[in-house]
Order: C-alpha cells, then sequence, then structure tokens
C-alpha cells in the first residue's frame, strides 16, 4: 500500500514538475554528496532536485564522446543523461549548483558550464575545516548561493522561509534516520534495498509528501512482524556513490541472503545522522551542519582515521558482522582508502570485500559469485 | 661515476669532494655500475649535455638530490618534505636560506629525473607503489604519487618531521598524504583552495579564491615555523619571490627562443629540467645558480639560432602540447624530434596575464596559482589554448593526457573538438601517464606522429 503511494508519486512527479515550471515556479537541481544545502533552495520558492541517477551504461557510454573512461561512471552519467535529454530530471532544471567536492564531479560541472546551456553556480567546498577561515569561507558561498537563488526566483529567501525549511528537512532526516535504525535490530524490519530506494525518492520527490511518506513507513514498520531469518550476514556497505537505480550490489547482497544492516555513502544517500540547527544565524548553522558536524567524505583532509572510527561505531552499533566495499571504477580517492580500511578491517578480524562496478553487465556474474563466496564465508563464522 | 658526474656540470674539485657522498645516495637508490652506463648513454641520448646551461642545471638537481637522500645521515635535524604543493616551495626556498638546520625540499621532480629519465629504474619504485594502495590497473592512480609513495615506504627517502601537499587541483595527493599519517605516523599539513571560480569571474584570477589560498599558505608557514623554530617573515618570502621572479624571466627567455624559432634549438626533453628547478626549493643562492645556468643555456640557443641549428628540420610542423613533458621518460619527446615534429610550447607556457601584482607574498601566491592554463576550467583553458595556437603559429596540437589526473584529463576530448573546430588543424589525442614510463610504446607512437605529421603537413598546403 505504501509503496504503492510513493510510486504513483514518483510517476506523477514530472509532470507536477513541468505544471509547476509552466506556472513560473523554478526547478533547480544539484549533484550529489550532501554538501548543498537543499533547504537554501527550497526556501527561494524554488523545487531542488538531486540528480543521482546511475547504474544504467547507456548515458555512462554516450558521455565518453565528451570526457575520457577515468572520469567516474557516475559523474560520466551525469554528462551521459544531460546528452541524451531523455530523463526529465535533467531536461527540466533551470539552473545547478554543483558543489565541488571531487575532481570528477567537479569535472562534470565544468563540462556543463563549458557547454553553456544552463546557469551554474560552483559552490566551493573546503576540504578541510580545522581552520576558522574555511567555516567562513563556506559560509559566505551560502550567502552567494542565497543571492543569486533571490534572484534567478525573484523571492526573498526571508529567515522564516529558511527556518521552516530546515525543519522540514530536519523532520525528513529525522524519519530517514529512525527508519534506517529499524534495520537494527535482527532480522532487520526493512531490507537495504528498499531504505536505499526511500533514501533516493527523498531526492526527486516532493519534501513535504516525502516527510508525510516517510512518517507512515515509519509506523507501519516499527509495528511490522519479523519476518525473515535472525542469523542471516549483515552488512555494512560504503563506499563513494549509489546512484539512483545502481541496485545490482544490494540486490545481489539479498539473493545471496545477506542483510545490507547500515550504509557509509558519500554520494547517493541522503545524509540523516545530525539535524540542522533552525535558529539563529541560519546561514552558519547550515554552514557548520554541512560541512562540520558530519563524518567527513574521502576526498576531505584528515578524513581517513576519522571515517574509519565512524564505520567501526556503525559495525558496533548495527551488529554488522561484514563489511562490503563498493566502488566506482576510477575513483581513486576510495579506492586508496580502501586499503587502509582492508587492512585495519582485517586487524580486527571483520571479513571485508572489495566490489567495484562501471555499470556495466559485463561483470554481473563475477559480482555474484564473488558475493555468494563472502555471505558463505560470514555465515559461517556465525556458526 | 666520474664521466657521469662531469655530464652533469660538476668540475675536477667538486667531483673530488662530492664523490664520496654521490656514491652513498647512489647505493641507497640501488644504482648499480650498470646503471650509471646506462645513465651516461641516456643522458647524451636525450638530452644536450654539450650545452654548458644543461650540464649546470642538471648539477644543482643532482646535488640536491644527493643532499635529500642523505639529510638524516648527515645529522640535519629538521626536515619538511613537498610534495604536489605549489606555495610550499616559496617557504621552503626561504627557510633554506635562513638556516642550515632546515632541510627542506620539493623532491619528487629530482628523484624522477634521475632515477626515471636518467637511469631509467623508475619501474621498481613504481611497483612498490602499487603493492600499497595505489594498485595498478582501470582506476589509474595517479603514477606522480607512485614516485612519493614508493620512495617513501621502500626507506629510501628519511621520514620527513612534516610532509606537505596541497588540493589545489585534486584530491588524490591529500588522500596520500593522510594515509602517510595513518599508517606511519608522520605529520602532515595541506594547502587548501576551492576551485569554484564560475564563468562570469573569468578571465580575472579570483580576489576570494587568492585569499582562501593565501590564508591556507600562511597556515602553513605557522605549522612550519613551529617545526623550525623560527619565523619566517613577509621579507624572507619576498626576497625569495624576487629570486624567483628573476629566474622566471630567464625561463621566459628561453620559451620565447623556442617557441619563436626554426629550427627548433633544443628537444622538448629539456623542460623536465626547467620545472624541475622551479619547484625544487632551492635558497637564494641556489636560485641565483639555476637562473645563471638558464642565462648561460640561452646564451647557447642564441648561438645555434644564429647558426640556424637545430634538433628538427627548419619546416618541420609546429606543436603546441598540452600538460608538462613525460616527467620520467623523455622517450616521447625525443622520438617527436625524431620524426620531425616541433614541438615548440606546452600549455604550461600559457598564463591569463595579471593586471596587478599584490605586495603581500601570499596574496602573490594566491593570484599566481589561478592564471596556469592547467589550472583554469575547460571555459578558460580552451580559448587560452586557441589563442596560444594562433599567437604561435601552431600546426598541430598534440592533446596529451595524463590519465592519473582527472583535473585535466577531463579537458582532453573538449580540447580536442574545439580545436578541430575553431582553428580547422589535426589534434592528437594521447592517452598517457606522464610519470609511468611503462605507457611508452615506441612503435605505436612513432605510427601515429608520423601520420599526425603528414596530416599536418597536408593541413599546412590545403
Amino acid at each position: 500500500m505504501q509503496e504503492e503511494r510513493l510510486a504513483i508519486h514518483l510517476r506523477e512527479r514530472p509532470y507536477q514538475l513541468k505544471e509547476a515550471k509552466n506556472d513560473g515556479i523554478k526547478i533547480i537541481g544539484y549533484f550529489p554528496g550532501n554538501y548543498v544545502p537543499e533547504e537554501l533552495i527550497y526556501a527561494s520558492g524554488a523545487i531542488p532536485l538531486c540528480l543521482i541517477n546511475g547504474g544504467d551504461s547507456q548515458p555512462v557510454e554516450i558521455a565518453l564522446s565528451v570526457v575520457p573512461q577515468v572520469i567516474c561512471p557516475f559523474a560520466r552519467a551525469q554528462v551521459g543523461e544531460r546528452l541524451l535529454g531523455k530523463n526529465p530530471y535533467y531536461s527540466i532544471i533551470g539552473m545547478l549548483v554543483a558543489p565541488i567536492t571531487c575532481q570528477h564531479l567537479k569535472k562534470v560541472a565544468e563540462v556543463w558550464e563549458y557547454n553553456g546551456d544552463l546557469e551554474i553556480f560552483k559552490l566551493g567546498i573546503p576540504h578541510q575545516h580545522n581552520n576558522d577561515f574555511e567555516l567562513e569561507y563556506f559560509t559566505d558561498r551560502l550567502r552567494a548561493l542565497k543571492d543569486r537563488l533571490q534572484v534567478f526566483t525573484g523571492t526573498e529567501i526571508t529567515d522564516e522561509k529558511l527556518s521552516e525549511a530546515i525543519e522540514l528537512y530536519n523532520k525528513m532526516r529525522e524519519l530517514l534516520r529512525k527508519i534506517s535504525l529499524l534495520r537494527r535490530v535482527s532480522p532487520p524490519l526493512l531490507s537495504g534495498l528498499d531504505f536505499v530506494k526511500l533514501n533516493h525518492a527523498s531526492f526527486y520527490a516532493d519534501p513535504a509528501f516525502m516527510v508525510d511518506f516517510l512518517d507512515s513507513v515509519y509506523h507501519e514498520l516499527k509495528d511490522k512482524q519479523q519476518v525473515t531469518k535472525a542469523d542471516t550476514p549483515r552488512i555494512l556497505l560504503i563506499g563513494p556513490n549509489i546512484g539512483y537505480g545502481d541496485y545490482k550490489i544490494p540486490e545481489l547482497v539479498e539473493e545471496a541472503g545477506g542483510d545490507i544492516v547500515i550504509e557509509e555513502i558519500c554520494e547517493g544517500i541522503r545524509y540523516y545522522w545530525n539535524q540542522i540547527e533552525s535558529k539563529g544565524d541560519l546561514l552558519e548553522s547550515l554552514a557548520r551542519g554541512y560541512l562540520v558536524d558530519r563524518v567527513p567524505c574521502a576526498f576531505m583532509r584528515y578524513s581517513t582515521g576519522k571515517r574509519l572510527d565512524f564505520a567501526l561505531k556503525l559495525i558496533k552499533d548495527c551488529g554488522v558482522s561484514g563489511v562490503i566495499w563498493y566502488e566506482l571504477m576510477c575513483c581513486e580517492t576510495y579506492d586508496a582508502e580502501s586499503y587502509f580500511f582492508s587492512q585495519k578491517m582485517g586487524e580486527r578480524n571483520i571479513p571485508m570485500l572489495i566490489l567495484e562496478s562501471d555499470y556495466s553487465t559485463a561483470n554481473t556474474g563475477q559480482l555474484k559469485t564473488r558475493i555468494e563466496a563472502f555471505i558463505e564465508i560470514l555465515s559461517g563464522v556465525m556458526e | 661515476m666520474i664521466e657521469l658526474l662531469e655530464l652533469c656540470g660538476y668540475d675536477e674539485q667538486e667531483i673530488e669532494s662530492e664523490l664520496p657522498r654521490v656514491e652513498k645516495a647512489f647505493n641507497k637508490l640501488g644504482i648499480t655500475v650498470d646503471d650509471i652506463e646506462r645513465g651516461k648513454q641516456r643522458l647524451s641520448k636525450y638530452y644536450d649535455v654539450e650545452l654548458k646551461g644543461v650540464r649546470k642545471a642538471l648539477r644543482l638537481i643532482l646535488r640536491e638530490l644527493v643532499d635529500a637522500l642523505l639529510v638524516r645521515d648527515e645529522g640535519m635535524k629538521n626536515v619538511i618534505y613537498g610534495f604536489m604543493a605549489p606555495g610550499f616551495d616559496l617557504l621552503s626556498s626561504a627557510l633554506v636560506t635562513k638556516s642550515r638546520d632546515v632541510f627542506s625540499i620539493h623532491h619528487s621532480w629530482a628523484f624522477q629525473i634521475f632515477v626515471g629519465c636518467v637511469f631509467g629504474k623508475m619501474v621498481p619504485i613504481l611497483e612498490e607503489a602499487e603493492r600499497k594502495w595505489l594498485k595498478a590497473g582501470m582506476v589509474a592512480h595517479c603514477a606522480n604519487l607512485k614516485t612519493l609513495v614508493g620512495p617513501l615506504t621502500l626507506g629510501l627517502y628519511p621520514k620527513p618531521d612534516l610532509l606537505v601537499t596541497t588540493g589545489l587541483l585534486c584530491e588524490t595527493s591529500p588522500k596520500t598524504v593522510d594515509l602517510f599519517h595513518e599508517f606511519y605516523d608522520i605529520p602532515v599539513w595541506y594547502v587548501d583552495a576551492c576551485q569554484d571560480r564560475t564563468s562570469g569571474e573569468y578571465p580575472e584570477p579570483s580576489e576570494r579564491v587568492a585569499i582562501s589560498a593565501a590564508k591556507s599558505l600562511k597556515r602553513l608557514a605557522e605549522r612550519i615555523q613551529e617545526v623550525v623554530g623560527f619565523e619566517i617573515t613577509d621579507d624572507m618570502l619576498l626576497e625569495v619571490q624576487d629570486a624567483k621572479g628573476k629566474m622566471g624571466e630567464a625561463f621566459g627567455r628561453i620559451r620565447d627562443l623556442i617557441a619563436n624559432s626554426a629550427p627548433l634549438p633544443l628537444s622538448p626533453a629539456h623542460e623536465n629540467i626547467w620545472m624541475c628547478l622551479n619547484v625544487l626549493a632551492l635558497s637564494i643562492d641556489g636560485i641565483t645558480e639555476a637562473t645563471e645556468a638558464v642565462d648561460t643555456l640561452y646564451e647557447e640557443l642564441q648561438e645555434r639560432v644564429a647558426k640556424g641549428l637545430g634538433v628538427v628540420e627548419k619546416e618541420a610542423p609546429r606543436v603546441l602540447a598540452t600538460l608538462p613533458m613525460g616527467q620520467t621518460d623523455p622517450r616521447l619527446e625525443h622520438l617527436a624530434c625524431e620524426v620531425g615534429i616541433a614541438i615548440v610550447a606546452t600549455d604550461r607556457n600559457l598564463e591569463v596575464s595579471i593586471k596587478e601584482i599584490p605586495e603581500d607574498p601570499y596574496m602573490r601566491f594566491g593570484i599566481g596559482m589561478q592564471v596556469g592554463a592547467m589550472h583554469v576550467p575547460p571555459a578558460m583553458r580552451i580559448p587560452l589554448l586557441i589563442e596560444g595556437c594562433k599567437k604561435l603559429n601552431i600546426d598541430g596540437v598534440l592533446d596529451r593526457f595524463h590519465v592519473g589526473c582527472r583535473a585535466v584529463a577531463g579537458d582532453a576530448l573538449l580540447i580536442e573538438n574545439a580545436i578541430k573546430k575553431e582553428l580547422g588543424i589535426p589534434v592528437m589525442l594521447l592517452e598517457w601517464e606522464n610519470f609511468d614510463p611503462r605507457v611508452y610504446k615506441h612503435e605505436e607512437y612513432k605510427k601515429r606522429m608520423e601520420i599526425f605529421k603528414m596530416m599536418m603537413i597536408a593541413n599546412r598546403h590545403s
């Protein structure tokens, strides 16, 4: 029943957006990574859309006419979607907010900028925040973004509107967190794949609808009878990215009898652990919430140790029996970090499997075999 | 060994005094008698070592490399390394000028020139890094990083008291430095600035970005002061910048001479040497010596030009190459000359002109780091390239992209399309790794360059 409600909403969403656009409402895209405060876009009266499509090889291949193969598949997918022009979310936006995170997504922003057919705002993300001036820099860039949004939409972003937007998104984050943690029990109350899809839906759906929907889901799930076996291996999924549609790994894990009980994903999963302060200097609280008070992505300076600590905490809190490290081809920072994590997990006797994908279907058989073997090993360890 | 040192510009007296140190340093690197022989052959084949300016420059680079390898053995207290760290060389030069108790160097380039270009022994170094966190294969890790990870994990370089890098164009160097900290407990530091200029801000350098970079470099200076125990003053930095400015002018004269002479008077393989001198973090005396070496070479090249001598025939097609040359292997540039292609410039030569040079040394860095063709996005880099091609009367572009560097590799296809469309000249797209000699495929490159040359000649006559 709940699934049907969301499916209908998402099916109708492109038409809703088209109507909104015809009515003069601006639609603003942004790239994932959780460094763009959607609240600002929402408070401007525009509709924020996170562009997170991935998993399909066609746009990735099309993009090779513009960028080389060493640009990661997710970044190429963004280039390809725009070139193909078939995906309504990529065609309907009137402006893009591009967070300057890794070189791959930065390159997408630069390619789009070079093509010159879309207004682009590059949001500088300081790659460290040990010094006071870095937080100031980010706050200043959010101020610049606010100004640009006001000009673009013709709407003043008042503190009141921004505070309301923060509260709305806080509710969404809180509900996603509560739903995610329903997987902490054994067996989990929803599958990893279902959670990822819910999280993805939150990027395209109307935020007010999504909050209402997540609330219903949460209440339905928390009273749900546990249906799966309690002794299935519990997996922490770590990686740079899960695109909307990139479900091969979670599907294969479930088919093999594993449960993904928690994710630590940089892009493609809404960050939901912390809330944003909705009072006081709102731009500063957005800057602090999005830059400082969070687990850093792998591209951030001094991040490796902090990320390991967080992963170990998740492993403990969620009763994880093994780690699947899922990285995209040519993502150098995560690939380098995978070596560190595998060493550190090995020291703690935590099994870890490293998988790579370029979104092609060619390696599905190999992935399936490796995942099955890994789940079997974990099952053996649990016995 | 003595012959090798002579080829590298050491005089008799210096050879006598330095030979034990050089031997000790080479022993650390595992350089054998056979390697020395090969080194002599490669020096003579790929570099114009009959030119005094080239020998002088090689001497400075080798001297720094030997110092770097022996630094702990010789009791140096404070050792600081910079890696892929523009701005660090400025602070570093100031440090080594002020104190003999500090050894601070941006040394990968010296290592790459001697271990890679001269001795041809880079592969085991790269393989060592690949056994660590920079694996080989599709992921295409930057091999420049491998030339840091390999020597440090093999213990060729001593462990530094501080390891510095920047994230100005990538996040992979900071990640590797972070892993050095985690695995080997090496204190690390990062200089950063956001690469968030938007098209409306081009071509002017962004003051916002400059201020942020300047603050970040200033924090590094403060951190270094904690390590070395003395202050780095603005005057010290300005003195370095003035000296480097003179060296830059000397380089500029050579670049202009090369770009505007036919036949091409010097193989592009040498550009590596000039870049190394520029980033090596020499003391002010060292910078002065380097400037003298460049000036000497300039005079020698002027003489060549006056006599109509060159490394290719006079009518050779004129090529602008993207990116610097092979930094661990001179064979591609040498091959270009053999085939009869004149690489007269690289896009490192192309810069946005600055209206006003700031007085503050940190702001000079902040502005300076935004003007090079490789430091701007395609919306600015491509017009710079097109303008450069027109100005230098270029027949074709060698659009080589370093696969390990997403910042520049991502532009390659856009560059190819734009040059063909705007200028109608041939473009040779070359996917390569300018720090990894294993990518060099002689027959394939030769055939492609011959065809490229034919296309340029045909286009010239059409």
